[in-house]
């Protein structure tokens, strides 16, 4: 039996109406002091994509720099929590690297559906990871939830010499799929790596958030709101947190 | 049991475990200072745990025999992977997890096995504090 239930559902697109209006962001100018905060948000990223792309550089490279073989050539990491900040909050990211994993299906269902966010990446210098890319769009319509951010990640920007396959390439890709947002980057070089990670988190929140905090904040009255926009970043809590592979998934993996 | 190691950290363990058991400071990894665990969240426990040495190559790929390692009895307990910060896990070694700094990845710096959900630890010894 699964705890799980759906994600945060949104009027599908629907009755648009004052949609751009977005006061979620006033949330920003409310911060409250609190002790010890854990974090407002859990989110679960997975990074997945054909063998050599680059998929755990890019892990590796949104944390830091330096990195030590022992551990890593041995029994290899398994996934990270990483802690952001972004719009005043403190979101906690759990990155999955599915390398060495690379065929379709040996990828269990399981780290697809939690995730909120999948990061798919290709390398401009290889031609067939790119051609991989509809199986895997295969793969995540099959086992990911509709509602999760996909970012499309042209990898190994630092080895234009060698790129065969051309930005126009990669974002003609992303745009025909719904929702697909789409980047090149450099593990190598760091650059846009952090990028790619903070502009996925972003979505992910405008995503799961607005809807809730702008319930939670209609009527702006000052000090009422604000225990109410408490009270809702709790239920966004639980909404997250009910996507996220939790520890018990760990176990079946 | 082991009192000897008791009485030599005796002093800076007040200074780093609360009245109520919590760390009272910052645990970062020792070599690239990445946040672990923020101040407060944590509980001091003791507990025998058989940590494998860090940075050492092949130290992990423990085919049985002679894995170079210490057994560390102090750490810091939490119940739920979402209260570290950073951190990272290496994928298992029989039913165990070790815990790795989330940027440099040096490690171990702590244990956590699967058939205990709620049990994460990080070796103070494998840590500093501030």
């Amino acid at each position: 039996m699964d705890p799980r239930f759906d994600v945060p559902r949104r009027a599908a697109g629907g009755s648009g109406g004052s949609a751009n209006s977005s006061p979620a962001l006033g949330a920003q100018s409310r911060r409250r002091k609190m002790p010890p905060r854990p974090a407002d948000f859990k989110l679960q990223i997975i990074i997945i994509g054909s063998r050599g792309v680059g998929k755990t550089s890019l892990m590796e490279r949104f944390t830091d720099d330096t990195f030590c073989e022992a551990c890593k050539s041995t029994v290899g990491v398994d996934f990270k929590i990483k802690t952001v900040e972004l719009r005043g909050k403190k979101i906690r990211l759990q990155i999955w690297d599915t390398a060495g994993q690379e065929r379709f299906n040996s990828i269990t269902s399981a780290y697809y559906r939690g995730a909120k966010g999948i990061v798919l990446v290709y390398d401009i210098t290889k031609q067939e990871t790119f051609e991989d890319l509809p199986k895997w769009m295969k793969m995540i319509d099959k086992y990911a939830s509709e509602e999760a951010e996909l970012l499309l990640v042209g990898n190994k920007l630092d080895c234009e010499t060698d790129r065969i396959i051309s930005r126009q390439q990669g974002e003609r890709f992303a745009s025909r799929i719904s929702g697909m947002r789409f980047c090149e980057a450099s593990a190598k070089d760091n650059f846009n790596v952090d990028e790619i990670f903070l502009k996925l988190v972003d979505d992910i929140l405008s995503k799961v958030g607005t809807d809730i905090i702008r319930k939670g904040l209609s009527n702006d009255d000052g000090t009422k709101t604000q225990s109410r926009f408490h009270a809702t970043l709790l239920s966004v809590k639980i909404l997250c947190r009910s996507g996220h592979i939790n520890s018990d998934s760990v176990a079946e993996l | 049991m082991d009192s000897n190691q008791e009485s030599k950290d005796g002093s800076d363990r007040s200074e780093l475990v609360s009245e109520d058991g919590k760390n009272t400071k910052s645990v970062l990894c020792q070599r690239c200072g990445c946040k672990v665990l923020c101040p407060g969240m944590a509980v001091f426990a003791e507990k025998e745990l058989f940590l494998p040495a860090m940075q050492k190559k092949r130290s992990l790929n423990s085919t049985g025999d002679s894995v170079d390692g210490d057994t560390l009895t102090s750490h810091w307990l939490v119940d739920d992977m979402y209260t570290f910060e950073n951190v990272g896990f290496t994928k298992d070694v029989g039913r165990i997890k070790y815990l790795i700094c989330a940027d440099c990845e040096i490690g171990p710096i702590g244990w956590h096995c699967l058939d205990d959900k709620k049990c994460f630890y990080v070796a103070l010894e494998r840590v500093n504090h501030a």
